[in-house]
């Protein structure tokens, strides 16, 4: 719960998100501020009057999404950093979610990070799209990602590291990076099974323990299989690297 | 012995304040800072402020420092600025004595506003004075002053803004901050400064208290452990951080000890932080001729400090005859300002706290 841990409940979300057919129409501002505290420059910021009056300085922010632009400007005069913009309308399959981000160094335009939720985990691989950084924005500055749009409502930070990166290893025996994984994927090879008889992933020394849980991930994400409901592979022995000499060795009891 | 009309100690947001009101309606003021420059924990405030527009909401606590220093510079033929200047004491007789770069002076104010701020609170456990236990507002002195990055890896002591704000700041500067942690049930600053670090990543422990610290030279090693409803400590539940700094952030106390000594009625309010001053609502104590603003009134943001000096300054130099037609309209402004900014829920506190310590129509 919020005041325990900083991390906004689900209904909390649902109470703030912006109506599907809002979305489809264009970027909108997302505010999630949960608590009365004596806070008004969202309010007196926005030009367009989105932002329902403040009858007292406690008043917690409402949004007209109806007159709301998306234009970002109550982004950058939020003192709580509370405020992002998102944009479903940026492609057919992605959503730019723009988050105020206070850190040196700055990413670079076309550069890939990876995208956090609000407890600071990974979510997914996001480009960087644009970074704002103008005077007016009085050092807050913008960072706008594309992120699958499933993910418009997840995504509220993220670390310049881009961990989603091609290059990274999926599996360290057999050397399988997560760029050959997806273009496995993309060449419709859909279970760990087909995977592992092409690429080898899992047939080495640890036996899949490492890169079977991030290829089902990588499934899960890319194919939308439940992984609950993924064909695992077949398990044989030997659960472990041993010896030809204990093998050749025979039953101790034969 | 050198004689001012209005001395103001303390060159915080509530003695910038106070000063820039006292000297604008013709006062002769000196104000009085400790610390090489004005400005007071502003100067070490990067993010930006809450509150509206009157009190410099969305403005960064640095540059708001400025801006008062500024405003303050249109009235320098009324003000003499002390920096590098201690007050030691302050006699029933209303002088006051003080130290001046190594010298020593004594100045015969006729009011005095004292906006002295308050300290930082510390905490009970084992080795807590192990080399790289700091008080938060230390650690952010030492990032955001003088540049000096306090170690690696920090546990954060304490959820209330102050906890998170340097949390955030640590981050900023590329320490790791690897959990807050706080006694209380609940986060005590406000929620969207925790859900700004959360989402970095940091987790946020609730009913959690120090437990032990070890270290050799320096601090090495925290164990914390999780309190009941009951705040009692559950054995079992320890876990261990390793961390080169841990910061105390515990709370506040009003810096009061020359309202003590000038005789002021002081009352006991966990509410506002400690001992403060019975105060009228001109700000005046129960000792006629001073008059408090700020945290040593009662700890509170920088916000309401701000609003309460310039109350303080207002009043100060109306009892000395500088008064002008607003003057009523002025004081009400402020004492309207400083009502709505703790009119909501997070203001309960104070509001409950003030009650107890403020007199209507004269002490």
């Amino acid at each position: 719960m919020l005041e325990k841990t900083g991390i906004p409940t689900k209904e909390d979300i649902k109470s703030i998100t912006p109506s599907e057919e809002r979305r489809r129409k264009g970027p909108v501002a997302v505010i999630e501020c949960f608590q009365k505290i004596p806070c008004n420059p969202c309010y007196t910021s926005c030009k367009f009057g989105a932002i329902k009056e403040f009858k007292d300085i406690n008043d917690r922010p409402v949004v007209d999404f109806d007159k709301c632009t998306g234009c970002g400007v109550c982004v950058v005069n939020c003192p709580g950093l509370a405020i992002f913009i998102i944009d479903e309308t940026y492609s057919d399959t992605e959503a730019l979610v723009k988050i105020p981000y206070e850190f040196i160094p700055l990413p670079e335009e076309g550069s890939y990070v990876t995208a956090l939720n609000r407890e600071g985990k990974p979510v997914c691989r996001a480009k960087v799209v644009k970074v704002q950084n103008a005077k007016s924005q009085d050092r807050t500055p913008v960072v706008s990602l594309a992120v699958p749009k499933e993910y418009s409502m997840e995504v509220r930070f993220f670390n310049i590291n881009d961990y989603f990166s091609d290059n990274t290893y999926i599996c360290r025996c057999e050397e399988l990076t997560l760029g050959e994984l997806r273009e496995l994927i993309r060449m419709g090879y859909r279970t760990l099974d087909e995977i592992k008889r092409i690429s080898r992933a899992g047939m080495g020394p640890c036996q899949g323990r490492t890169c079977r849980q991030l290829i089902m991930q990588e499934l899960a994400k890319t194919t939308g299989q439940k992984m609950e409901e993924m064909p695992m592979t077949t398990f044989r022995p030997p659960v472990k690297a041993i010896k030809l000499g204990a093998l050749a060795g025979g039953d101790d009891n034969e | 012995m050198k004689t001012v009309e209005i001395a103001v100690i303390g060159g915080g947001p509530a003695g910038l304040s106070a000063a820039i009101n006292a000297a604008s309606l013709g006062a002769k003021v000196a104000i009085i800072e400790r610390d090489d420059q004005l400005g007071g924990q502003l100067r070490k405030q990067t993010h930006m402020f809450f509150g509206s527009k009157e009190q410099y909401a969305s403005t960064r606590g640095v540059d708001i420092a400025v801006m008062l220093q500024e405003e303050l510079k249109k009235y320098q033929d009324n003000v003499d600025v002390y920096t590098d200047t201690t007050v030691l004491g302050l006699y029933e007789d209303g002088v006051l004595t003080i130290e001046q770069s190594g010298k020593y002076m004594k100045l015969k104010p006729e009011r005095i506003i004292v906006a002295t701020g308050a300290s930082e609170k510390f905490l009970a456990f084992p080795n807590n004075d192990l080399p790289g236990i700091y008080g938060a507002g230390a650690v952010q002195t030492l990032m955001n002053i003088y540049g000096v990055k306090p170690g690696n890896n920090v546990l954060m002591v304490g959820a209330g803004n102050i906890g998170l704000i340097v949390s955030y700041q640590l981050m900023q500067a590329g320490v790791n901050v690897k959990a807050i942690i706080d006694a209380a049930p609940r986060i005590g600053g406000y929620l969207v400064h925790a859900s700004k670090v959360r989402r970095m990543g940091i987790p946020i422990l609730t009913s959690h208290t120090v437990k032990y610290a070890y270290g050799k030279d320096s601090l090495e090693k925290v164990t914390i452990w999780q309190l009941d409803e009951q705040w009692k400590p559950i054995p079992g539940t320890e876990k261990d951080f390793e961390v080169d700094v841990m910061c105390i952030s515990v709370g506040l106390s009003p810096l009061a000890e020359l309202l003590w000594q000038a005789g002021c009625k002081m009352v006991y309010v966990p509410e506002l932080g400690g001992h403060v001053p019975l105060r009228d609502e001109n700000m005046e104590t129960s000792v006629k001729g001073i008059y408090i603003a700020g945290d040593v009134a009662g700890v509170e943001e920088a916000s309401s400090a701000i609003v309460e000096g310039r109350l303080a300054g207002l009043c100060a130099a109306k009892s000395l005859g500088y008064a002008n037609e607003d003057f009523e309209k002025m004081k009400q402004e402020y004492l309207q300002q400083l009502h709505s900014l703790r009119s909501g829920p997070v203001g309960e506190k104070i509001i409950k706290g003030l009650s107890k310590v403020t007199v209507q129509g004269g002490i």
